[in-house]
């Protein structure tokens, strides 16, 4: 059907749109789209068809295998109660800090971050135990919460991160790359939680009073962290080095980093049918609900292209003369906005189909790009008034910390993002160095 | 109507607990595979492939019970804004344009595997299958799919006139 890129563009962009807000599940969203796309654009019958057979190849993809098997070793370490060690374990570790309690809340969601592959996990982990003892003892609801959400959000930044590789799958950049890429503005973000934390306790102590903490021999007060936190480090390193020496591709490392926690949990002894079950249920959840996204969605972009829309959308934005910068910053502003609506998933599936062509032509590194698209999302985790790390604190939160302390809390923590944003965009080696050195 | 949507929610299970076990087993074919290449063996060949079909079968074997659980993600910051009755309203428009989606594919599905089937087109990769093994599961899945569509509408009717609380992200 002949129609111009400018009609297509809206027809398919603003038509997912409509269906996204209508409340129809992601997935069948893009499904309704696609079959009025398939049959304007693909030649009709020929195009019903052919959405079939894409949506069965679709996650038929061994760059998507991954993705389980990180959100399996985070739900190991949840269901067999090890998670609980490492938070003791931190904790008793930190004692004459301002702030201490947040401190531990940073320290601790960053040890988990890097063996787990879920953000919401770790929010509601530490949401659920850490914000009850601090509001216990005098923390203000902001102190408490914010660093909580913000650590949660850094989760998806510091591998192994499931969004990370979907991503490098659907972006076509590399997901080892991608994956170590996000590891030194994951723990620059890290350091500066706790900064700002130390620096804010110090300048108003009641936020966050001084806490009691037991007095322990020196080897009790290691004993925790040296049995459960090292070696839970230990197999993030072996993951990330096997995969970046290119001993095992991101699949294989993944394989055998779920397959190394379990056998860990065994070893301690934290390890039953039943939390093995509960680990892979959790894990069948969230990959499903993501790969029944790719189902539904994969032949999107392909329609988009078929119509001219990509094409005249890049061109368009080419003809603009603008430089490669403005044109990074331009995307990101999308991003940041589109954050505030939508899911992570969907926020990949509108935007890619455009902008990798324009990541291409105008010769954008794609791991800078690709970690600055990870920034992104992780923001559009904490945006109020719907980030979704918000909503789950909300839900895990005590009823005396309202949903406007909730927002207060996390508005530092977003500035920090923002600010690593900017840096990022102007110092790009933060996020390629890693990988130049590594990969 | 109760009695069949209990029985349905009993096949749910059984295809979510599949689905798990299968997700278990991919990890171990994987470590398997790395294992048996590290000690000098030929390794499992098959094991991209088998891979490869466990994303898909998890995909189609869990994507029904998630739409019980309420578990498919989706935006509902335009429907918390509405008027609940209006939001309400939208779910209606939303499930019947998703039971739509499940019956093309249902149907489509069926044709391209029949189609398949007549022409004897073969999967080639490592390993060698008629192509309809791998296309049949999809019309199958979207047939639990609709069904569930349905009970998920009747669900619907006699809910709260407001919009329902689902999944709003997988991250």
């Amino acid at each position: 059907m002949i129609m111009s890129w400018q009609m297509a563009a809206l027809l398919l962009l603003g038509g997912s749109t409509a269906f996204l807000f209508l409340g129809m599940p992601v997935a069948f969203s893009f499904i309704a789209i696609n079959i009025i796309g398939a049959f304007l654009f693909l030649g009709g019958e020929a195009g019903l068809a052919q959405i079939v057979r894409n949506s069965v190849v679709s996650v038929m993809n061994f760059s998507l295998t991954p993705i389980p098997l990180f959100i399996l070793m985070g739900e190991v370490l949840f269901h067999t109660g090890i998670a609980l060690k490492v938070i003791d374990g931190v904790e008793r570790l930190i004692r004459r800090v301002p702030g201490r309690l947040a401190v531990v809340a940073v320290v601790a969601g960053t040890v988990f971050s890097a063996i787990s592959g879920s953000t919401i996990a770790t929010t509601a982990m530490l949401g659920s135990l850490m914000l009850p003892l601090m509001l216990s003892r005098g923390y203000h609801p902001t102190m408490a919460a914010g660093p909580i959400m913000a650590i949660g959000a850094v989760d998806m930044l510091i591998p192994p991160s499931a969004l990370t590789v979907l991503l490098g799958s659907l972006s076509g950049i590399s997901i080892s790359k991608l994956l170590i890429g996000g590891i030194v503005p994951g723990l620059m973000l890290s350091v500066a939680f706790v900064a700002y934390i130390v620096v804010r306790a110090k300048l108003t102590p009641s936020l966050a009073p001084p806490t009691p903490f037991e007095q322990r021999s020196r080897w009790e007060s290691w004993r925790l962290f040296l049995v459960y936190a090292v070696p839970l480090v230990g197999i993030f390193a072996v993951v990330v080095g096997a995969m970046s020496a290119g001993i095992a591709t991101p699949t294989e490392s993944a394989a055998l980093g779920a397959f190394a926690t379990i056998i860990m949990a065994m070893l301690y002894r934290a390890m039953t049918i039943e939390a093995l079950m509960k680990a892979l249920k959790g894990t069948t959840v969230i990959s499903g609900m993501i790969l029944f996204i790719i189902l539904g969605a994969t032949t999107f972009s392909q329609i988009l292209s078929f119509s001219g829309a990509t094409e005249g959308l890049v061109s368009a934005i080419i003809g603009q003369g603008l430089s490669t910068f403005a044109v990074v910053a331009l995307m990101m502003a999308i991003l940041i906005f589109l954050g505030i609506f939508v899911d992570q998933v969907s926020m990949m599936l509108i935007t890619l189909p455009v902008f990798m062509p324009l990541v291409q032509k105008l010769g954008i590194d794609p791991i800078w790009f690709g970690v600055l698209f990870l920034i992104c999302m992780q923001l559009g985790l904490l945006l109020p008034p719907h980030g979704l790390l918000l909503m789950t604190m909300r839900g895990v939160a005590p009823p005396e910390v309202t949903m406007a302390d909730i927002f207060r809390a996390v508005v530092p923590y977003i500035l920090m993002s923002l600010l690593l944003l900017v840096l990022l965009l102007l110092v790009p080696s933060i996020a390629t160095w890693l990988p130049s050195v590594l990969g | 109507m109760a009695r069949l949507s209990r029985l349905i929610g009993r096949l749910l299970d059984l295809m979510m607990g599949l689905s798990c076990l299968l997700i278990l087993a991919m990890m171990l074919i994987i470590v398997a595979d790395v294992g048996l290449r590290n000690m000098g063996g030929r390794g499992l060949p098959w094991s991209n492939e088998i891979s490869e079909d466990i994303l898909y079968l998890v995909t189609l074997l869990a994507g029904p019970w998630l739409l019980r659980q309420s578990q498919h993600i989706r935006v509902d910051i335009l429907l918390r804004a509405l008027p609940p009755r209006v939001a309400w309203q939208l779910e209606w428009v939303s499930d019947l344009c998703g039971l739509a989606c499940c019956l093309y594919f249902v149907w489509y599905g069926w044709r391209v595997t029949a189609a398949s089937y007549a022409t004897g087109a073969v999967s080639i990769k490592t390993l060698i299958m008629p192509e309809w093994w791998l296309l049949v599961p999809l019309p199958i899945a979207f047939l639990v799919f609709s069904i569930e569509f349905v009970f998920r509408m009747h669900r619907l009717a006699a809910a709260e006139r407001a919009p329902r609380t689902e999944a709003v992200s997988a991250s």
